[in-house]
């Protein structure tokens, strides 16, 4: 194998062997702008003397070709074609436990910065990003709808095969198993406990002054349209209902 | 050193393709590692780097200067104080407390929140469950990066507002109870974005003008917590009570911990340590608990390792999940520690090291391990009912090889609950407290006030 040295990033980013054309300078500095300009910036990037304790920790480092100490170099360096190649799809092999974070001697967060990355990714809606996320989707679409990230109804065993056969050790309906639970608030199937239609309501209002609402449409345009509708009728219903009380 | 043309200076990869065996003998490669293990299964770890400003002192200064209202833990929280990580001092509130559920914990291991409970209803703790709160939306954000700083901290000071007045629907003053967080993702990300809401006046006006529209500012002002508060810190504290409770004697139990990493990683200079509990050089919530119980806790190598949930990985590319959780966790209590339960304090922790054992059979090593989180164990030995309180049958590690341990006969409770579930479907369900708490304003609010006593 011969190491010589190569300006594959610069030539054909995110795919070395591909003859895709490079990505414009401009819309680097871009991302990279995008990433550093997030206040957590500095708190997470002090510095690196590549000493990889953070690799050396790393659960993901064991099993994908994936390294946090590239990561902080890559950013500490502004190798901007580097961050780019790198947002293809290692960032989403970071598990996000932060142990890289508890033991860097710098106080470094490799795992927050890939977060900000993340963010830029779905912000410029990088194929990488939707492919990534399209699993996802069933979990976005109960969160920003209801407010809760996970329901009953989503683990089965169909959903979760190698989970075994032991999802539930009880054969009786999910109706009846979590009226069985002795907490009132968890006697639902569709979210993993009852949500107020007020709070729901008051979750979109955050949505959509955050930006979230739109870097949904970026990466799943057509979640985007099924989440506005259920928005739409939900505001509509806590709407019947205010008029209600008003008459009352 | 290698001149600049042999050199691979330009190559930035991992672990990867490059990577190359060292081939060191075993008995070389432990000699290799082994000042690792001598670092890493201290505290030091922590302490040896340059020590992190506290950010209450930060909070107090932008109270006093008129910018933010603190919700204080009163002395009618009946707070008990412990250290952490640098000796700093934390208040755990006792009672009076809102409970802040986990979306996965409620969903997916619902025992978990129902043996809380129970144990509070037990030491007769005051407490408010409420359909008035969202998820904290940090595993939705650590897994898909559908979200940002402001949407995390606009969340959290939602809720924790919603903690503030909840109890104006009993006609109870605001304050009256205190957010008890029950999830280790949120208990994580509320730290890390409190950090950052007293750092920054540029997210603390940003957020401040998004609370404004929602109604959620007290005097035209951000409501920042005193403490963020975990249950496993409220159990640790309570520890001694919980022990007065205990029917079952464990002291025959093995039990290995798994610290949760977003509860102990994450804004670690927040986490209680105590030098009884093994000589304070891990996290002291849970191991203390077992061993105040009388359990006996069985230290392992790979304790500091995460648990492999990766938030989006048990999701989308759970062979990661698995092998980790597997081999990494659930192969080195059994074969090193040889544990009969292993306990953890956190959501996607126990979802993770409890559903991903089956599998192991695939690769012809199957191993398996009960796991439950430290206040189901707690409930267990306390003797709550395992189906009706703890919830057992949610989880797919055969924690019926644990209960057989500790003398329960769980098949006779087993057909309690199954001719109980008769009784539930038939409308009559037992619950830990009056369901017309539940709801405090909204849709389903009935304008009274609500009794405020004991809870259950």
């Amino acid at each position: 194998m011969t190491l010589e040295h190569t300006t594959r990033v610069q030539e054909h980013i995110g795919d070395p062997v591909s003859a895709g054309a490079p990505v414009e300078r401009a819309k680097l500095e871009q991302i990279f702008q995008d990433i550093q300009s997030d206040l957590r910036f500095d708190h997470m990037l002090n510095g690196c003397l590549n000493c990889g304790i953070c690799t050396a920790t790393c659960p993901s480092a064991q099993y994908y070709d994936y390294s946090p100490r590239e990561i902080v170099q890559l950013l500490w360096t502004e190798n901007l074609e580097g961050i780019y190649d790198a947002m293809q799809e290692k960032i989403w092999a970071c598990a996000q436990c932060y142990t890289c974070a508890a033991r860097c001697p710098f106080g470094n967060s490799p795992g927050g910065l890939v977060m900000l990355m993340r963010e830029a990714a779905i912000k410029h809606g990088m194929e990488s990003a939707k492919n990534v996320l399209r699993p996802f989707s069933r979990v976005m679409l109960k969160l920003i709808s209801t407010g809760n990230q996970l329901s009953p109804d989503m683990i089965s065993k169909d959903a979760f095969p190698d989970w075994g056969p032991n999802i539930s050790k009880v054969s009786a309906p999910l109706e009846t198993l979590r009226k069985a639970i002795p907490v009132p608030t968890l006697h639902t199937t569709k979210t993993a406990w009852e949500v107020n239609l007020k709070t729901s309501v008051e979750l979109y209002t955050i949505w959509e002054e955050t930006g979230v609402i739109n870097s949904l449409k970026a990466i799943d345009p057509n979640l985007f349209d099924v989440i506005r509708d259920i928005m739409d009728d939900k505001r509509d219903e806590l709407s019947e209902w205010q008029e209600e009380q008003a008459q009352d | 050193m290698k001149s600049d043309e042999t050199m691979p200076a330009e190559r930035f990869t991992g672990h990867g393709s490059e990577w190359q065996n060292s081939r060191l003998a075993p008995q070389d490669a432990q000699v290799a590692t082994a000042w690792v293990e001598q670092v890493i299964n201290r505290r030091s770890m922590l302490t040896g780097k340059d020590r992190v400003a506290d950010v209450r002192d930060a909070m107090w200064q932008l109270e006093k200067d008129g910018e933010i209202v603190v919700h204080r833990i009163s002395e009618e929280h009946k707070p008990v104080v412990v250290r952490t990580l640098y000796g700093w001092q934390k208040k755990i509130p006792t009672v009076r407390l809102w409970h802040h559920k986990s979306c996965g914990q409620c969903g997916n291991i619902p025992g978990y929140p129902a043996s809380l409970l129970w144990l509070m209803n037990r030491l007769g703790v005051e407490y408010l469950d409420e359909t008035d709160q969202t998820s904290c939306t940090a595993w939705n954000y650590h897994g898909s990066g559908i979200g940002n700083i402001e949407s995390l901290a606009a969340v959290f000071l939602r809720n924790f507002h919603q903690a503030y007045v909840a109890a104006r629907a009993q006609g109870l003053p605001d304050g009256y109870y205190y957010p008890l967080v029950h999830c280790g993702t949120s208990f994580g990300n509320y730290k890390e974005v409190r950090g950052y809401l007293l750092q920054s006046a540029k997210l603390r006006e940003r957020v401040r003008q998004i609370l404004a529209k929602l109604g959620r500012l007290v005097d035209g002002k951000l409501l920042i917590p005193e403490e963020i508060v975990h249950y496993s810190e409220w159990l640790h504290v309570m520890r001694d009570e919980v022990k007065k409770l205990q029917t079952v004697d464990c002291s025959r139990i093995r039990a290995t911990i798994h610290p949760a990493c977003h509860v102990y990683k994450m804004v670690p200079e927040d986490v209680i340590y105590d030098d009884k509990v093994l000589d304070g050089n891990r996290v002291a919530v849970s191991t203390g608990l077992m061993q105040t119980l009388g359990a006996q806790v069985i230290d392992y190598q790979t304790w500091y390792d995460c648990c492999g949930f990766g938030f989006r990985h048990i999701i989308s590319e759970r062979e990661f999940t698995r092998s980790f959780a597997i081999d990494r966790k659930i192969r080195v209590a059994v074969e090193q520690a040889h544990a009969d339960v292993m306990i953890g304090h956190d959501t996607g922790c126990i979802t993770t090291l409890d559903k991903n054992q089956w599998i192991s059979k695939a690769d012809g090593r199957p191993v398996s391990l009960p796991v439950l989180a430290d206040c189901q164990f707690a409930a267990l030995v306390c003797g709550a009912h395992p189906y009706k309180i703890v919830q057992s049958h949610w989880h797919a590690s055969p924690t019926e090889e644990l209960m057989d341990k500790l003398g329960i006969d769980w098949r006779a409770r087993k057909a309690e609950f199954e001719e109980y579930l008769q009784e539930v479907a038939a409308g009559r369900p037992e619950n830990l407290y009056d369901p017309r708490r539940k709801i405090t304003s909204g849709p389903g609010f009935t304008p009274r006030v609500q009794p405020a006593g004991q809870a259950g």
